[in-house]
């Protein structure tokens, strides 16, 4: 199998020591990174006719790096754009480059800003989506399960199995993510036994989320697969838009995912979050400490107002601070969650969903789009209808049994 | 994490480059490795680079630059040559650093017609510094007239 | 002998003119060199490791972004150390070393404030200029301490 090769538009990693980083999570996945060659003319012109007029020559150079690959001039696979965060100048580029290269070519781009202490570890998951792009563009374009398949989801917060037989869900499994096998083991057991087949039917398995090496390895999986296309095919098949442009939106339990999906593979996407207060952590923390359940807090939250209560999770103990405060002052139990759901889902809207280009139909998946308070405010700030698709907190056990069945033999 | 043992320590590097009507990057190294008792010469797209004990290059340098000296240009340079975290091969494209030369070296004939013209001339029939240029600033009584002139 | 930052500290024209005139440019490659020659851990492709950009918080600020910091790393110790300046002011395609224009900006201000000699020019762009521009530095360099005089 030969290198996937992502070009690395950047200003910054080197002199932030994080270069080696870069190209660990590459070599990790079997990528690797290079630099498009240019002439300085070629930079000149490229930069001239680009138009954003910035002022730090190694920007230039990334903006005509840009242009020779949308061009044809240099091939790659895939792009890795990376400035410095907190570099106002870099993120304009690197916002305009992501959306320039996605509208203007095929290649899969990923966008980053890192500090000096961003590891390969962080850079993996991102890494391997690039590379699986590239790599498994047809296994992606699958549209239907077939035969009997199961998807494991080995999630932070939650582990999902599901059991798929000729395009159809026909058992879930679902638990508390504690000893990563322990829970993997046991949500397959309750998915087969939902189903009503044994191990040994399974034509194949795919495994999905962050446990999934580990998680793979045990149940000999067929597919082993990064959560960021493995739940937008999960997303595009549940909603029923497998052809067209979608986004798709997850809240996890530690980091978040947003997506732009062209026919159900990703053309741009961002992973994580500064703080879990952008979480669905802090939901929990809320339905905690308002003494409900989680799958309660949804339902609570539509019946309060958010704006009654002045709430900001940018920082989750802030967020918690504010929630304790409005309580205290007597606000209803009502508006507080009302107001949590609200500041998560801005600062999901305010950290990721610009780097994204967001297009109808929104899909909002995992466990976190089970809470209409939260599938609400995210509708309110995006001005649409959100869908959130049948068996949505199964996504990525869905979207892993259905590329799964692309493995079984004689396909 | 791995360790980082340095290879070359304690050498230094220094690019040669050539931009002359009578010399050519070839010339230059041909030369240089006529001269070089073992310090290490590799070509580069504009002259070369040496390798070695300071002395020692200085001492090649000191040469190569008295064949052509308004035309031959010295710099450090950071890395032993061919090294792979520099080379154009392992990266797919030129280190940045190459554009910053590429940049100077279409200039460079203005150094050298400098250089030459310098010594025939006597301290005082030197020009002045060329002073970075400014925006020339209207005057805003200067801007009203021009603004009433329009409007009448 | 005096010791002159460079600006942009990777020009090979200035580099060139100031170890011509009989004085030592303090140019990026001797940081990298340094840095290139001395063992530790491994962190290519500059040997610049996340340690740089903290070392960089001396001048400037933790919410400066990691970039400028570790790229500070390398210059700030070099304007500490410079008797004398010569910067080109046009400099708009010096890529690497010099390729953040905000830590650019902050190189410029701070052997402005230094209050060491400075010699201001632009690259010449024909060759009239390249001789006023060969004579300003060749004068500046003239009046320094252990100067040709």
């Amino acid at each position: 199998m030969s290198k996937v090769r992502i070009a690395q538009l950047s200003c910054g990693p080197e002199y932030s020591g994080v270069q080696k980083e870069i190209d660990e999570a590459a070599a990790a996945v079997d990528a690797e990174i290079f630099f498009p060659d240019l002439k300085l003319a070629d930079i000149r012109h490229s930069f001239d006719e680009f138009g954003l007029e910035v002022r730090s020559p190694d920007l230039k150079l990334a903006i005509a790096r840009a242009k020779a690959l949308v061009e044809g001039r240099v091939e790659a696979d895939a792009v890795f754009i990376a400035t410095c965060f907190r570099c106002a100048e870099a993120a304009i580029v690197r916002n305009e480059l992501r959306r320039y290269i996605h509208e203007h070519s095929r290649l899969p781009v990923v966008s980053y800003s890192f500090t000096e202490r961003t590891t390969a570890g962080t850079l993996l998951t991102r890494m391997e989506a690039l590379t699986t792009i590239a790599r498994r563009r047809a296994l992606l374009a699958r549209e239907v399960q077939q035969g009997l398949t199961m998807g494991v989801d080995s999630g932070s917060s939650t582990t999902k199995a599901v059991v798929m037989r000729d395009n159809e869900i026909i058992g879930t499994g679902w638990l508390p993510t504690t000893a990563v096998l322990q829970s993997a083991d046991d949500a397959v057991a309750q998915a087969l036994s939902a189903a009503g087949v044994n191990r040994d039917d399974l034509q194949a398995i795919g495994t999905t989320g962050y446990g999934r090496f580990l998680v793979g390895e045990h149940l000999k999986a067929d597919l082993i697969q990064e959560e960021l296309t493995v739940n937008s095919k999960g997303a595009v098949f549940l909603a029923d838009t497998q052809r067209g442009p979608s986004t798709v939106i997850d809240i996890g339990g530690m980091d978040n995912k947003a997506i732009s999906v062209q026919d159900g593979i990703p053309g741009t996407f961002t992973m994580g979050g500064i703080c879990a207060g952008a979480s669905g952590r802090f939901l929990e923390m809320t339905s905690k400490r308002l003494g409900v359940d989680i799958t309660e807090l949804g339902p609570l939250a539509m019946k309060g107002l958010s704006r009654n209560v002045p709430m900001n999770s940018y920082c989750i103990v802030f967020g918690t601070q504010s929630l304790v405060n409005a309580l205290a002052a007597g606000s209803s139990p009502e508006d507080v969650a009302a107001a949590a759901c609200h500041s998560v889902a801005e600062q999901v809207f305010e950290q990721q969903l610009q780097e994204v280009d967001i297009k109808d139909p929104v899909i909002m998946v995992g466990g976190t789009s089970l809470i209409q308070g939260l599938v609400r405010a995210m509708g309110d700030l995006l001005q649409t209808e959100i869908v959130v698709p049948h068996h949505s907190q199964y996504i990525g056990a869905v979207g892993s049994a259905l590329l799964a069945s692309g493995f079984i033999k004689g396909e | 994490m791995t360790a980082y043992r340095p290879r070359y320590a304690g050498s230094v590097t220094r690019y040669v480059f050539v931009e002359s009507p009578d010399m050519t990057p070839s010339d230059l190294a041909i030369r240089a490795y006529e001269i070089s008792q073992g310090v290490m010469i590799k070509e580069t797209c504009f002259g070369l680079q040496v390798t070695g004990k300071e002395d020692d290059v200085d001492r090649i340098v000191g040469s190569l630059r008295a064949l052509d000296p308004a035309h031959i240009f010295v710099k450090d340079r950071g890395f032993p040559p061919g090294d792979p975290r520099r080379c154009r091969a392992n990266l797919g494209g030129a280190r940045p650093g190459y554009f910053g030369h590429e940049f100077e070296m279409g200039l460079i004939r203005n150094i050298s017609r400098g250089l030459e013209a310098i010594p025939g001339r006597s301290p005082d029939e030197l020009p002045h510094p060329p002073t970075p240029s400014k925006e020339p600033r209207l005057d805003a009584a200067r801007l009203k007239k021009i603004i009433e002139s329009q409007e009448s | 002998m005096a010791k002159v930052f460079l600006y942009p500290t990777t020009s090979l024209i200035l580099s060139d003119l100031v170890a011509r005139f009989g004085h030592k440019p303090l140019s990026a490659a001797l940081q990298i060199r340094e840095r290139i020659q001395t063992a530790g851990l491994e962190s290519p492709p500059l040997q610049i490791t996340p340690e740089e950009p903290k070392k960089g918080l001396r001048w400037a600020a933790v919410e400066v972004p990691s970039g400028v910091r570790g790229r500070m790393s390398l210059y700030g110790p070099m304007i500490d150390e410079a008797e004398a300046a010569i910067i080109i002011n046009n400099a708009d395609y010096s890529f690497g070393c010099m390729g953040c224009a905000r830590t650019n900006e902050l190189i410029k201000y701070l052997v402005r404030k230094r209050g060491i000699p400075v010699l201001d020019l632009e690259y010449p762009q024909n060759e009239e200029e390249g001789v006023e521009f060969v004579a300003a530095i060749k004068r500046f360099l003239d009046t320094l301490v252990g100067g040709p005089q």
